[in-house]
């Protein structure tokens, strides 16, 4: 022990600390309170004691006995347990439906586990359009349909550049193109 | 009269018994109450962890013979002892250490404001064991028994000799780094 246990200031690692704590007396009379304590303990261990009518003569013969009866004790339970477990009868199988697996299609992608999946492959198929009668066409294009067919012919159809007037001419009086006569 | 063979050998087994334990409590309760105080830092919860080491070994008295060094046994009992109760009255509020220590240091020629320096000190360094890591904190704790060498120290805490010294040393470097620590803000 330190010779100066007060002299802990200059101590490195604090172990002048421990070892004054270490080196504290016990306090006056410890033994005789731990002797009077044990004295007031119950002496009986945990294990039962046998009965004086069959108490073992020696240790030996008292391992002996303990051995058997853990033994009976044993088999006591494990036969119990086989008892119970050879009546009691499996129960019938659940009914289960096993549904068949689908195999993916070789080079597409797979259904992702879908029961149904939409014929995407062939494609959809669009409507023939009704071909314009010679009615139609005097008459114009019929009310309902009338604005996206005539877009859809216009943005089809370039219409042709009108010819360059000459300056200061109306168009009106501009002369038309005569057909041409044949003599 | 005849006595039963059997009542005479189990009377003689039982009185070699509490002369043994009784022979026990004379040689190691003053150790193994330093031990448990050494954790606990509290007299009458070291002298309850002494008292419940002895009531375990009486009801293991059949097994004393079987123990090969009854020291190091005896001091691994209380150390468990001591770190279960500390375990336990861990919600309880802290006792303060200065004011035990100032209580319990020897004051021989020594003035009151030494006494109280010395205190505080232990005290600061007592906190920063209590900030070591729990491994390392144990075998420090050890290590200051001066009776208990490396190898005990071993078998109390069940580890290797190596763990031991290996532990010790790190310890002993992060006490070295905490109170440094300390005085510099100081």
């Amino acid at each position: 022990m330190n010779s100066n246990p007060h002299n802990a200031m200059n101590s490195d690692c604090g172990e002048d600390t421990l070892r004054l704590i270490a080196g504290l007396p016990a306090p006056a009379g410890l033994e005789e309170r731990v002797r009077k304590a044990l004295q007031a303990a119950p002496r009986s261990g945990r294990v039962l004691a046998w009965p004086a009518r069959f108490r073992a003569k020696s240790v030996m013969e008292s391992n002996w006995m303990r051995a058997a009866a853990a033994a009976a004790i044993v088999f006591v339970v494990v036969g119990g347990g086989w008892g119970v477990y050879s009546r009691v009868q499996p129960g019938p199988a659940g009914k289960v439906i096993v549904m068949p697996q689908r195999m993916p299609s070789s080079g597409g992608f797979s259904g992702a586990g879908a029961i149904r999946t939409p014929q995407t492959i062939p494609g959809p198929k669009v409507r023939e359009q009704a071909t314009p009668t010679s009615k139609d066409r005097s008459s114009g294009a019929p009310a309902g349909n009338k604005g996206t067919r005539e877009k859809g012919t216009q943005t089809a159809k370039k219409p042709a550049a009108p010819k360059k007037l000459a300056t200061g001419q109306h168009p009106a009086s501009a002369p038309t193109p005569q057909p041409a006569v044949s003599r | 009269m005849e006595i039963p063979t059997s009542a005479v050998t189990e009377e003689a087994r039982q009185r070699a018994e509490d002369a043994a334990i009784s022979a026990l409590v004379d040689q190691y309760a003053g150790a193994l109450y330093r031990v448990a105080y050494s954790v606990l830092r509290n007299p009458s919860d070291a002298e309850d962890a002494v008292q419940e080491a002895f009531l375990r070994v009486l009801r293991h008295r059949h097994t004393l013979t079987e123990v090969r060094d009854h020291r190091v046994w005896l001091i691994r009992i209380v150390w468990n002892i001591a770190l279960d109760r500390k375990r336990r009255v861990k919600t309880r509020p802290e006792t303060d250490d200065g004011a035990e220590l100032a209580r319990v240091l020897p004051s021989k020629g020594l003035s009151a404001e030494e006494l109280a320096a010395a205190a505080q000190h232990h005290a600061r360094v007592l906190a920063c064991v209590e900030q070591l890591p729990a491994k390392e904190r144990e075998v420090l704790l050890l290590s200051a028994f001066e009776e208990l060498t490396s190898v005990e120290i071993a078998a109390v805490l069940s580890i290797t000799e190596s763990s031991v010294r290996s532990r010790l040393f790190r310890a002993r470097n992060l006490m070295a780094g905490m109170i440094d620590h300390e005085r510099s803000l100081r």
